[in-house]
């Protein structure tokens, strides 16, 4: 099976503050992974890395389809096609969802999409949003959903979704676990990052992995999200001797 | 040419004996005023680079032929190098023509060295009057061009009826080339009741000075909007008086600038609240970039006897480049104890996490910076008045982004 994505020993560090210490993930294409960990285990600077944001010194190796892209920048890797979807949409005031989409559409858009800007539209009742400002003003499902439109317009070898389900009802938390399901596909491996199990109630990960102190310290099949559930992430570092690590630095998003 | 400091002054066409001894004595005390030097409070964030003694009175080149389209107007006037050479309107209810006579102006000719010149210079004016109770559908244009070097003194009155309404478009305009200094006087009254909207597209040439003063006002339960797109001009500076002088009144004032190079843009805005339940909003965007620099000085004042008045001003300012520079300068002057007023004043940089944001779309970075750029302007430029107006400027304050990341200024 080819991997869509495959990290190799991944460390990033904020100033002295070694935040990743060595990831090491692979996601075939066709599958989706949920990473899960407790807040301050660097599971959104892991995607904030992968996506190559410059706030981080960072070392290791992300391939994507095979292709190395660490090195290269934010906007090259997504036309390489990754794509990470945001815990916090950003607001762009007086910038239209719609003069997005078409500029999307100039950086990465091909043959056909100007029918896949309709399709998903009309799938995920985007039509209301289009004229308005990026984010500015819409729900916390409402960013959500307007995130997986993008992913939609976009079609990505590789989606992280950073916290996809965060600040959210659950009807929005099955509706997004729905849309992450339907975006399933042949071209695309899945990363869902997640604190809470919730979400995985309405969706079939095909592999779960736990992050703790910036390391991947378990993957295995639907009963390491049910053992956590039990149990909690205490109990999970007490068995593998880590010692709780708390700065408050880590918490940053 | 005549220098400005002759001592005699031509009878322009049609003016009256008194109207030309009123000049002349404008001119007499004229020689009263020095250029400012910076030490007084109204100039102190504008270094004036020139001296008005070094200028001639300008002489309007040659009649124009060519008029400007105007589509769909109940009147409009072409006014060059200070001359009015056309007046005209289409509107039994609108009179737009060319005055000579002596008026009230609403603007103090003793306030500096500009405004007495344009006392003693300023022979003629556009004279546009709305009788009462009529509303005027279609926008009035007004063209102001400077075509030759010198120092032109424009000049334009608007007088809005009771219960009436009007919309005034007014466009600045000069050659790039064109070392020319412009002192435009824009002033208006409206009735009870009335409505008036005004629109200025200030696109002056990139040699061309502008020391202008618009000042409105605003009768009982009058309403006023204004907008300044501001673009052009070396140095460019325009001094806002709004009185809201009629209980019940109110004003909307909304403004975007773009410097770029060495353009010097001034703003010195001020809202006078003279009667009570009296309401205004101000709300002005800028961007500099290369060694551009910008000022916005805004003043709400209220008397004590404008109870209920409700007030606030909003600058916000964006910095493109190292060199360039924006002040914002709010000041609020209250002496009635029953208000709502604020102000935000901003200066600031182009949003990181904004930048980041669509980059991770695959947007490259030129991309998602015109994009940031375009959408701080589109929240003023959406709140303009014109429609008509707004699509070509909207254009042109994205054309002079992307003229800069081309020509690598950014």
């Amino acid at each position: 099976m080819r991997n869509a994505l495959v990290i190799k020993d991944l460390h990033a560090s904020i100033g002295d503050l070694e935040i990743l210490k060595g990831v090491d993930l692979e996601i075939p294409f066709g599958e989706v992974h949920a990473l899960m960990g407790p807040n301050g285990s660097g599971k959104s600077t892991l995607s904030h890395v992968l996506m190559g944001k410059d706030d981080y010194t960072s070392s290791g190796s992300v391939l994507l389809d095979g292709e190395e892209i660490m090195g290269l920048g934010v906007d090259e890797r997504a036309r390489k096609g990754l794509f990470e979807a945001f815990q916090y949409p950003v607001e762009v005031p007086g910038v239209s969802l719609d003069d997005l989409v078409e500029e999307i559409g100039g950086a990465v858009g091909n043959g056909d999409f100007a029918s896949r800007v309709a399709a998903s539209t009309a799938q995920l009742g985007m039509g209301r949003f289009l004229k308005r400002p990026i984010n500015e003003g819409l729900s916390g499902g409402e960013k959500k959903r307007s995130e997986m439109f993008q992913l939609a317009l976009v079609q990505p070898k590789v989606a992280v979704l950073d916290e996809i389900d965060s600040g959210l009802d659950v009807d929005a938390v099955r509706e997004v676990a729905g849309l992450v399901e339907s975006s399933r596909s042949e071209n695309l491996g899945v990363l869902v990052i997640t604190h809470y199990s919730r979400i995985l109630n309405y969706m079939k990960p095909d592999r779960i992995h736990v992050m703790i102190g910036g390391r991947i310290v378990r993957s295995g099949g639907r009963e390491v999200a049910d053992e956590l559930e039990d149990t909690g992430y205490e109990a999970l570092r007490a068995e593998l001797g880590l010692v709780p690590v708390r700065d408050p630095l880590l918490d940053l998003p | 040419m005549t220098p400005l400091t002759s001592s005699t002054l031509l009878r322009v066409p049609g003016e009256s004996d008194e109207s030309l001894e009123t000049r002349q004595h404008a001119l007499a005390k004229l020689a009263d005023f020095a250029m400012p030097t910076g030490r007084e409070e109204v100039w102190r964030y504008v270094d004036l680079d020139f001296d008005l003694e070094d200028f001639e009175v300008a002489v309007a080149a040659e009649s124009i032929d060519e008029r400007p389209p105007v589509p769909d107007s109940a009147g409009f006037a072409l006014v060059v190098d200070g001359s009015v050479v056309a007046a005209e309107s289409s509107d039994p209810n609108l009179t737009v023509g060319r005055a000579t006579d002596r008026f009230e102006s609403l603007i103090d000719p003793g306030q500096d060295i500009f405004t007495a010149a344009q006392a003693a210079h300023g022979a003629e004016r556009v004279d546009v009057v709305v009788a009462d109770g009529k509303a005027i559908e279609s926008p009035i244009f007004i063209d102001v061009s400077a075509s030759s070097e010198g120092a032109s003194f424009p000049a334009v009155r608007i007088r809005v009826g009771k219960g009436s309404e009007a919309t005034v478009a007014l466009r600045l305009r000069s050659a790039d080339d064109l070392p020319a200094l412009v002192v435009p006087h824009v002033e208006g009254s409206l009735g009870d009741n009335s409505n008036l909207t005004v629109v200025v597209d200030q696109g002056w040439g990139r040699a061309t000075r502008s020391i202008g003063q618009i000042v409105f006002s605003v009768g009982r339960d009058a309403s006023l909007k204004t907008a300044e797109a501001g673009l052009g001009g070396a140095l460019a500076r325009w001094q806002l008086d709004i009185k809201l002088a009629g209980q019940g009144s109110n004003a909307k004032v909304v403004g975007a600038y773009f410097g770029d190079e060495e353009q010097i843009l001034d703003y010195r805005y001020v809202m006078h609240h003279a009667a009570p339940n009296t309401h205004s909003e101000m709300f002005l965007k800028g961007a500099v970039e290369d060694e551009a620099g910008s000022v916005f000085t805004g003043m709400i004042r209220i008397d004590e006897i404008a109870q209920k008045t409700d007030a606030f001003q909003t600058n916000r300012n964006l910095i493109l480049s190292d060199g360039a520079s924006a002040q914002s300068v709010p000041n609020l002057e209250i002496l009635a104890n029953d208000v709502k007023c604020g102000h935000g004043s901003t200066v600031g940089q182009l949003d990181p996490e904004q930048r980041y944001y669509l980059m991770s779309r695959g947007l490259d970075r030129p991309s998602a910076d015109r994009l940031q750029v375009r959408g701080f302007f589109e929240e003023a430029l959406s709140r303009f008045p014109v429609p008509a107006i707004v699509e070509p400027l909207r254009g042109r304050f994205n054309e002079k982004f992307l003229r800069a990341q081309e020509e690598g200024r950014l």
